[in-house]
């Protein structure tokens, strides 16, 4: 742990080693000490938050955070699972089927009128 | 994922690239297609596809940015970038239009009269509609920068507010749009004053359509947390273009319907 004196509590509280108070230098020879966390308040889950910051709906992107980090290798654009895939699928068969209609299209606009 | 020691963005492999350009081919051949047979088919099959391509592509995007955390300082460089030389492109797409109105009636032909504008062309009075168009607009530029404060200091519900009302504020410009161009005594066939009118308003009324939409993605995602009072580039991207829209506006107020009439 590292202190430094905090100029708005007017107390020790903990730091970084790099911004602790160290009037002698670091010592080396020591090994390096990650620092506590200390959080100022405890951390809300949303729903402990109170109505007034769930107007118009409740926060979802932790989940969603949650979801779309999971290391799966699937990528971004399938990453939410069925309705991903069934839009993607979609769209694909359109591309597809449609390069083979503008194809056939384009074909019969080049052949001569025959009238 | 796999240890990443620089803060750029690896993309994953992407389909839209592909799907983009084929609704592009669709939509040109469906083009060329509903001229020569009267079918629309093929165009509409395109524009679907571009649609599709449009929202997966954006979607994907908000993806990569609130949800996996790709949108780095670095990145957001990169995206600020993106977004003013696009502005940039666009701004030399209206300076086309500004020089073929200059071009036109500067030195107005002997087929027009010799004036501008043109003989019996009635234009639209400057200080009725179109000044409190360019009122409605200031006013959403107001709306939008408060919009954005609200943001930046995290006073959810006042974002939402002022958004909302920026929207608004951008729709009722499209209406009154709508009516001036419905009620005008000229028509886009009318000559260069008919063609340079309608051309430049008309995209700048697609440009207002656009800037609206996008401003409505933001109040969405405003509404679904997206925003936090450090990184909203999305919003600030859309800020931008509105921003650019109302001084394109400006521009058009000041030429054509004020000293071009």
């Amino acid at each position: 742990m590292y202190y430094k004196f905090s100029g708005f509590t007017q107390k020790l509280t903990g730091s970084a080693p790099a911004t602790a108070y160290n009037p002698q230098g670091l010592r080396s020879g020591l090994p390096a000490e990650s620092p506590t966390m200390i959080f100022a308040t405890p951390t809300k889950v949303v729903s402990e938050a109170g109505a007034t910051a769930e107007y118009m709906g409740a926060n979802k992107v932790p989940d969603l955070q949650k979801v779309f980090q999971t290391s799966d290798g699937i990528p971004v654009h399938l990453k939410r699972g069925y309705p991903d895939r069934l839009l993607y699928r979609t769209t694909m068969a359109l591309t597809i089927g449609g390069v083979a209609y503008c194809l056939v299209a384009l074909y019969i606009a080049a052949q001569p009128n025959r009238k | 994922m796999a240890h990443q020691a620089h803060a750029y963005h690896m993309v994953d492999p992407s389909p839209w690239p592909l799907t983009g350009a084929v609704a592009a081919l669709l939509m040109t051949s469906g083009l060329a297609i509903w001229m020569h047979f009267h079918n629309t088919t093929l165009m509409t099959l395109g524009l679907i596809l571009l649609l599709l391509t449009m929202y997966q592509w954006w979607r994907d995007i908000i993806r990569e940015g609130t949800f996996q955390g790709h949108h780095t300082p670095p990145v957001q460089k990169g995206l600020r970038y993106g977004m003013i030389l696009f502005i940039t492109s666009e701004v030399f797409f209206f300076l086309g239009f500004f020089w073929a109105f200059y071009h036109s009636s500067l030195a107005p032909t002997p087929e027009l009269g010799g004036c501008w504008p043109p003989t019996g062309i009635t234009p639209l009075d400057p200080f009725e509609v179109p000044l409190l168009n360019t009122a409605v607009l200031l006013a959403s530029g107001v709306t939008v920068t408060w919009a954005h404060h609200s943001i930046m200091e995290g006073h959810r519900k006042e974002a939402i507010q002022s958004l909302a009302l920026t929207i608004l504020l951008g729709f009722y410009f499209t209406f009154l749009q709508a009516m001036e161009y419905y009620e005008a005594p000229f028509t886009i066939a009318d000559g260069v004053y008919g063609s340079t009118f309608f051309v430049a308003t008309g995209f700048h009324g697609l440009h207002v359509i656009i800037g609206s939409t996008f401003l409505a993605v933001c109040l969405l995602r405003q509404v679904q947390y997206h925003f936090t009072s450090e990184h909203h580039f999305g919003f600030e991207a859309a800020a931008w273009y509105w921003h650019f829209v109302d001084v394109v506006w400006l521009f058009l107020y000041i030429s054509i319907y004020w000293w071009g009439s």
